[in-house]
């Protein structure tokens, strides 16, 4: 087990007062090191004796982690002790060293159990027990040990889901679901919730909001029971974290703030999912209030993309230019692009599309709805459709399955072409069919070899204005667009080795060539987390990120890479960022763990 | 080091075993006496010096053998002894290692030639008591070299642990080791260690043996009273699972955890906690024989005397409160419940915890 010592030790000792006397001090003769540059002053040690009446209370802990320095574990302990008896203070001499008592020296078995070797620390009192039989271990060192098991043996049978065995657990160790491990309490409540024990579930995460004191876990805990509970329960669960039970200099503001965090947030993913239904015009406007408050371009896309869902263009595109304005991306992009498109303004769509022609396959993907149509669609057969094709309506609304019927139709009428059949590629990659797609890609390279006017022009001839050069260079002919659908499905079939291997000598734009090679260190980066190579991760991630810029889930990727190369200060500024800019589970998971190692608050 | 009282029980003089029978509390089961050994030397020993497993075709194995001779010099019979070690040596040291083949069956003999640790475990201790006890040095080099061959065939480190595999085959998976808690015989792991350095290459191997065993008794604790499994895996990093393939159980094997921690003189009741539990737990009625794990299912079969024994001592240990009622051994007690029995009754006097 890791330890990391805190490091602004005197903030802490500040708030002791280990006695009148222990104050912070730069310098002071005599003052005891417990970090770099914290000082503890310490009474004078001769004569003075202990200051608590002796045998009152048991100070083994205390001394023990005054000797080695453990601040946080001192610090709770004299909080513990004084709970036990508010006239208790703690010893003046706490810091100087003790001559050994007589008998048996206790600080190799707290040695032991500092570092997380319960099992060794049992065998050495064991040992020593059977060496000197008059000899007692303090009640302290057995409780700290009982209490460390009893949390492992949790711990335990909630990684495995052995929820049954997590409350017997609790229940034999009461103190291992106390609030200095509020991890263990979650765990419990969820061990009631995943076996259907709703009401005790409830409780659990009650007692946790009343009685942990600071906000920050409150507000934890009911992120946490949200995955659990009702919404009427989480707001009773609110109410009781933002009032019951306040410590001094805690503000519970933000614990109050959760249950509209949440609201938006299920909303939100209720927007996001095409089968959700309709939103009440209240709810609705909760959203769109809430997403103008945060300029949360990620909201704002998903608003727009409900709205285009009900063919409601403008406002779709009202909200897409609005993401595009707090935060510019391919995404608002592309959304802009096709409500545009359904508004029946070809050419404002193709410019919206202009900054990331070539450079987003997104985008690329919906200036294809603006094109021209395909040439399977100008048949003249009778009465040819005027405005939007079938196919175009369908990419308009994302719906890929419809593209497929649509293509299938227009190959039925008129016989496959490069650009329908590479049309079907694309759709059935958006349907996470790859293997198909590669095959559609394959076909399609076929028939545009036999298509030979059009082989070697760039494939979308329309709306040249770039004012970049780039965006010449990048227009890709048909077989590249060919090659690069094709090098896209072989990555979503998890073919990284024989991309690797074929990229450079494949037929794509300097583009393309890095968008594949960004997608490939974001897989290799993946992989190299699963296998915990954490440097290799972060070194991947570098690479990709001079390619293109760092979308959030390899953020949330970096972090854990971070946090597991124990370069926890950037891997908790990481998790922040993430999660003020859009608070999810990952987010929040990322940053209560970061936190709680840091403080190691387990 | 000073002889305690345990090692006079144990090392076995006629005179303080015959003078133990006074004030005997009725709940105990006798006191391990002469008679007690006449006993069950008519019952057990055969002629030829194989001790029979009556509650297993009367087969005879290494453990049995092992614990005919610890009983042997306990109760100060030497003829008996070598009866036992003569046989042992013809029929079971058949291996060419050193160690002892584990079983041997009526019909057939020695059939499957791998050891059970624990068997050569005992046969050397209860040949190096033999040396003390007796003077003689011959005892003591032939446990010296079950003591070498052991270390060179079953001892083994895991994950920082030195540990003893239940047999010298079969029992490595992958880079997971299957392991027997109750093979940790920890009296005579204390002695092995004791060796002398000119004797024994290392003899501070058997105290990382013994160590280890404590570690993992620690370690191996599973369902609502943290029993120990009867057989566990012990994984590269440590960690502790119930063993697949075997019965996931606490029961015939695991329960002689506490009774060697007894009877090397271990008193803290964090050991025999998990086993007075059990007892508690069981109130007025029968303690079960097994309890699976980690469910907690246990059988209708309940522990015979011998195991009542231990659970006898494994409460007075533990202090938990409760007591466990040991009837007498019945005329048919099979061998390893009297066994238990008697040796949990040396546990018992050795700690003072019994006349």
């Amino acid at each position: 087990m890791n330890r990391l010592i805190r490091p602004l030790l005197g903030a802490a000792l500040i708030g002791l007062s280990v006695g009148a006397s222990t104050a912070l001090a730069a310098s002071t003769p005599g003052g005891r090191a417990l970090a770099p540059g914290v000082k503890v002053d310490v009474a004078p040690a001769p004569g003075s004796g202990p200051a608590a009446a002796p045998g009152a209370m048991d100070d083994s802990a205390l001394r023990y982690y005054a000797r080695i320095g453990d601040v946080e574990r001192l610090e709770a302990e004299i909080a513990r002790l004084r709970a036990l008896d508010p006239s208790w203070e703690p010893p003046k001499d706490l810091f100087t060293p003790q001559a050994a008592t007589p008998g048996v020296d206790e600080s190799p078995f707290w040695a032991l159990l500092s570092a997380g070797k319960f099992a060794e620390a049992r065998a050495a009192i064991a040992e020593q027990r059977r060496q000197s039989p008059s000899w007692q271990p303090s009640a302290k060192l057995l409780q700290e040990l009982d209490v460390a098991e009893g949390a492992n043996r949790l711990r335990g049978a909630s990684d495995t889901k052995r929820w049954q065995d997590v409350i017997d657990a609790a229940a034999a160790q009461p103190e291992a679901v106390a609030c200095n491990r509020l991890d263990n309490a979650w765990r419990l409540a969820e061990a009631y919730a995943e076996l259907k024990q709703t009401d005790r579930a409830f409780d659990r995460y009650k007692t946790i909001v009343s009685q942990c004191p600071k906000a920050k876990e409150r507000r934890d805990t009911i992120f946490k029971a949200s995955r659990y509970l009702s919404p009427e329960q989480l707001r009773e669960l609110t109410a009781i974290g933002a009032t019951a039970n306040p410590a001094a200099g805690e503000d519970y503001t933000t614990v109050r703030k959760v249950e509209g965090e949440l609201e938006s947030g299920r909303l939100l993913e209720r927007l996001g999912n095409p089968k959700g239904g309709a939103l009440s015009a209240a709810d609705l406007s909760r959203v769109e209030q809430t997403t103008r408050d945060k300029q949360d371009a990620d909201a704002a896309i998903a608003l727009g993309w409900y709205f285009q869902r009900q063919k409601k263009h403008a406002e779709a595109q009202s909200w897409f230019a609005e993401a595009n304005g707090w935060s510019p991306s391919d995404k608002a992009a592309e959304g802009l692009i096709l409500a545009l498109a359904g508004m029946g303004k070809k050419a404002e769509a193709r410019e919206a599309g202009t900054p990331w022609r070539g450079k987003s396959s997104r985008v690329d993907q919906a200036l294809k709805a603006v094109a021209d149509p395909p040439r399977g669609g100008t048949g003249g057969g009778p009465a040819a459709p005027q405005g939007p094709s079938e196919l175009d309506m369908a990419l308009a609304r994302n719906d890929f399955a419809g593209c497929l019927n649509a293509v299938q139709r227009m190959i039925a009428r008129s016989g496959p072409t490069a650009a329908l059949v590479q049309q079907r590629g694309w759709c059935l990659l958006e349907l996470k069919r790859p293997t198909e797609a590669e095959a559609a890609f394959v076909e399609a390279q076929a028939l545009a070899a036999r298509e030979p006017a059009k082989s070697d022009k760039p494939a979308k001839p329309t709306s040249r204005r770039a004012n970049s050069d780039r965006g010449l260079e990048d227009n890709a002919t048909p077989a590249q667009e060919n090659a690069y659908g094709q090098a896209v499905a072989r990555l979503a079939t998890g073919d990284v080795a024989g991309l690797t291997r074929d990229l450079p000598r494949a037929n794509l734009t300097t583009t393309q060539k890095a968008e594949i090679r960004a997608s490939l260190l974001a897989t290799e980066a993946n992989r190299a987390l699963e296998d915990k190579r954490y440097l290799d991760a972060l070194r991947l991630l570098d690479a990709r990120k001079e390619l293109e810029p760092e979308p959030r889930n390899l953020g949330i990727l970096r972090g854990w890479s971070l946090y597991n190369l124990h370069r926890l200060d950037q891997a908790y500024a990481l998790f922040k960022s993430l999660d003020d800019r859009l608070s999810t589970e990952e987010s929040r998971e990322g940053l209560s763990t970061t936190w709680k190692t840091i403080y190691h608050d387990w | 080091m000073t002889p305690t009282r345990r090692d006079l029980l144990i090392g076995g003089t006629a005179a303080l075993l015959t003078t133990a029978a006074a004030g005997v509390p009725p709940l105990w089961a006798k006191p391990f006496d002469a008679a007690a050994w006449r006993d069950y030397a008519d019952r057990f020993l055969r002629p030829e010096g194989r001790i029979v497993d009556t509650g297993n075709k009367d087969v005879s194995h290494s453990e049995g053998q092992g614990y005919g001779m610890l009983l042997a010099v306990a109760a100060g019979d030497r003829a008996a002894f070598d009866r036992l070690w003569g046989w042992t040596q013809r029929n079971l040291m058949v291996r060419g290692d050193g160690l002892a083949a584990w079983r041997w069956q009526p019909e057939g003999g020695v059939t499957d030639r791998n050891n059970a640790s624990d068997g050569d475990i005992l046969i050397a201790w209860g040949l190096l008591r033999a040396a003390e006890v007796w003077k003689v040095e011959a005892y003591r080099a032939a446990a010296v070299a079950i003591v070498k061959a052991l270390a060179a065939a079953v001892v083994v480190e895991q994950a920082g642990l030195t540990v003893l595999l239940p047999g010298r085959d079969g029992f490595r998976k992958g880079d997971s080791l299957t392991l027997n808690l109750s093979y940790w015989v920890f009296p005579a792991l204390r002695a092995f260690a004791a060796l002398p350095a000119s004797l024994l290459p290392d003899p501070a191997l058997w105290r990382k043996v013994a160590d280890s065993g404590l570690v993992l008794l620690a370690k191996a604790r599973f369902g609502a009273y943290q029993l120990p499994p009867d057989w566990l895996t012990l994984d590269a990093k440590g960690g502790v699972t119930v063993a697949e393939g075997f019965r996931k159980q606490y029961g015939y094997d695991a329960v002689r955890a506490p009774l060697y921690l007894a009877l090397d003189g271990y008193r803290d009741p964090y050991y025999f906690r998990p086993f007075a539990m059990l007892a508690a737990k069981s109130g007025g009625d029968a303690i079960p024989a097994t309890v699976s794990l980690p469910g907690g299912t246990t059988t209708q079969v309940p522990a015979s005397v011998g195991m009542l024994a231990v659970y006898r001592l494994a409460c007075e240990l533990a202090g938990t409160g409760n007591s466990v009622t040991v009837p007498p051994l019945a005329a048919t007690e099979d061998y390893f419940s009297t066994t238990l029995a008697h040796l949990s009754a040396l546990a018992a006097q050795s700690l003072g915890i019994a006349p």
